[in-house]
């Protein structure tokens, strides 16, 4: 069983989406450790050394993400080889204002994540962390 | 002198607080017009009353929104609180306060009661001569009452389960607790010298897909602790479920229970209102929609048999609505309250009985938790997952409870968690739902059903 980490980063509190999180996950056969909402950054990563997890997904609905992801390159490098095999995934609302996904997604996979969904619906985002994790085994 | 006047003098000694004189404040509410106290109104006017939201931070802005109000012919004008204020953070709300001041753009989103003090704000609350509710959200809300009361708002809204679990992730629930005693008791001493003071408990909690029996039996404890602290008028509440049917069985079953549970601690010589509020969900965009959603919200308090209605704007899908968009909606609710006479009454009676065996069993089960006191009893019950509120934030909340919406739009649960409704109970909700489907399906329905009115 694969463990996920997941919670709604900064001063959000957002929960709706957080809760169908967890329970599309559950579906799926993750084994999940939801932080919820008003989650630091910080927070997250000793989350993801404390349990040994597979996956860290962060979500973020008031646009404020970006001003907090900014960091994920900085703690990468602090914790060295402990985070390599982490898969890193953010989804959400993740500008305050418009953006498109063009823009937006090589700019968050250069903070550090290895899959990024502005705006896009939930089932889909977790079909694509499927379809991640069965390649990266071949 | 006594413990509480003690701790009275340390709240009151804070330094945004001009010095707070006692017995002024005693002889103001003796001699207060009759005409503010919402509880008298309740008694004396044969209608239901309709009080809408807002609240702006400077005393102009606020003054004009209530002229706007008064010309709409509203029942019941409110107070409602910024942000700042409701976290107890009166340095801040002081200097967006100051800000707003002086340059005409609002630097928050309510009324900063404490830092324009309760000698300036008595002036306005006082000149219009109609009933005044406090809207806040406020965890410790002990300054900002004993600020209210002596101001002239003589209806205190919240309580310590309903500001704190849609509203806070990890402010410590049993502090919460028994900050409101506070509440309760100064409530309760000054509603000894005029008509009572009223307090409401906020129904529409998460506003998300939750179920009538959770709402009811937190409406119930909270008037519960309202009641045993003194206090002698009381309004319970819920928000519209998005279901018709639901929604009367809702309100007669919590007026039914209310009365029962009152007696059963002996205080059945309170006061008990019932509180409807205009759709609390995700609002339609389209405003010619919302408007449509608004009207028949009205409609539905009338057949729950409200005693006061909360209203919404067509603008709410877009942020603050203007004084101009809140006027509005009072003055059509008015018209529509006027036009809607002799609605019959009905009642489905097996969901009035499955819902009242649902609420009474949860309740047994908080009485006959181990503790001494009843707001113990509601902790634990809160802590041990016998009370969860879908959707709630707050760590403390179990958030194991799992509903859906039936094909007739009902809220249905479909996982119970550690919430001791009786198996019969249970299995009837899962009989109105299609539970062959897989999860994925079934989040996608919640999906869909958290904005049914869209």
């Amino acid at each position: 069983m694969m463990k996920v980490i997941t919670g709604v980063v900064g001063n959000d509190i957002h929960v709706v989406a957080n809760r169908l999180i967890e329970l599309s996950l559950q579906a799926r056969g993750f084994q999940v450790f939801n932080l919820g909402v008003n989650t630091y950054l910080e927070e997250f990563i000793d989350a993801v050394i404390e349990t040994d997890a597979d996956i860290l997904l962060i979500s973020s609905l008031n646009g404020e993400a970006e001003g907090w992801c900014r960091e994920v390159k900085l703690l990468k490098a602090k914790y060295g080889s402990m985070l390599d095999n982490v898969v890193f995934m953010i989804g959400g609302n993740l500008v305050v204002g418009t953006g498109n996904a063009k823009d937006i997604v090589p700019r968050f996979k250069n903070y550090g994540f290895d899959l990024v969904f502005h705006q896009v619906d939930l089932n889909t985002g977790l079909d694509e962390l499927e379809k991640f994790l069965e390649e990266r085994k071949r | 002198m006594s413990l509480l006047q003690e701790e009275r003098n340390i709240i009151l000694s804070n330094e945004f607080v001009d010095n707070f004189d006692f017995a002024e404040v005693e002889e103001f509410v003796k001699n207060a017009s009759k005409d503010l106290f919402i509880s008298y109104n309740f008694k004396t006017k044969n209608k239901m009353l309709v009080q809408p939201r807002g609240g702006f931070p400077t005393y102009n802005k606020m003054f004009a929104l209530y002229e706007y109000f008064v010309d709409a012919n509203v029942d019941v004008l409110p107070c409602t609180i910024d942000s700042n204020t409701r976290l107890n953070d009166y340095a801040t709300s002081q200097k967006m306060l100051r800000l707003s001041e002086e340059s005409e753009v609002d630097m928050l989103n309510g009324y900063p009661l404490i830092n324009h003090g309760y000698r300036t704000s008595r002036k306005m609350m006082t000149h219009f001569n109609k009933p005044i509710s406090l809207r806040h959200g406020t965890p410790d809300a002990r300054l900002l009452i004993e600020t209210a009361i002596a101001s002239g708002i003589f209806e205190i809204e919240g309580g310590p389960i309903t500001y704190l679990l849609p509203y806070s992730k990890n402010f410590p629930l049993d502090k919460a607790f028994l900050y409101w005693k506070y509440v309760e008791k100064i409530c309760a001493n000054y509603s000894k010298l005029n008509e009572p003071i009223n307090r409401e408990s906020f129904g529409p909690l998460t506003a998300t897909l939750v179920p009538p029996c959770i709402t009811i039996v937190i409406q119930i404890i909270e008037m519960l602790l309202s009641l045993e602290e003194g206090v002698k008028s009381f309004s319970v509440s819920f928000s519209q479920s998005g279901s018709v049917m639901q929604d009367i069985v809702t309100g007669n079953v919590i007026k039914r229970l209310a009365k029962y549970y009152a007696n059963e601690i002996g205080c059945g010589d309170a006061d008990i209102h019932l509180v409807y509020h205009q759709w609390m969900g995700a609002f339609p965009e389209d405003q010619n929609y919302a408007t449509q959603l608004i009207s028949m919200s009205t409609v539905v308090a009338s057949m729950v048999g409200a005693d006061k209605i909360i209203t919404k704007t067509k603008q709410e899908a877009s942020g603050i609505p203007t004084k101009e968009a809140n006027a509005e909606t009072v003055a059509n609710t008015q018209y529509l309250l006027r036009i809607l006479n002799g609605l019959p009454s009905f009642t489905d009676k097996e969901e009035e009985e499955i819902l009242t065996a649902e609420v009474m069993a949860i309740m047994e089960a908080v009485f006959n938790d181990s503790a001494d006191t009843l707001w113990r009893k509601a902790f634990n019950s809160i802590k041990s997952g016998i009370i969860d509120v879908p959707f709630s934030p707050h760590i403390i909340n179990h958030n194991n409870m799992i509903t859906i919406r039936d094909r007739n739009k009902n809220i249905r649960i479909i996982d119970r968690g550690k919430v001791p409704i009786p198996d019969r109970c249970f299995e009837y909700e899962k009989s109105k739902c299609d539970l062959t489907k897989d999860t994925t399906s079934i989040v996608n329905d919640i999906i869909h059903d958290i904005g049914i009115m869209q």
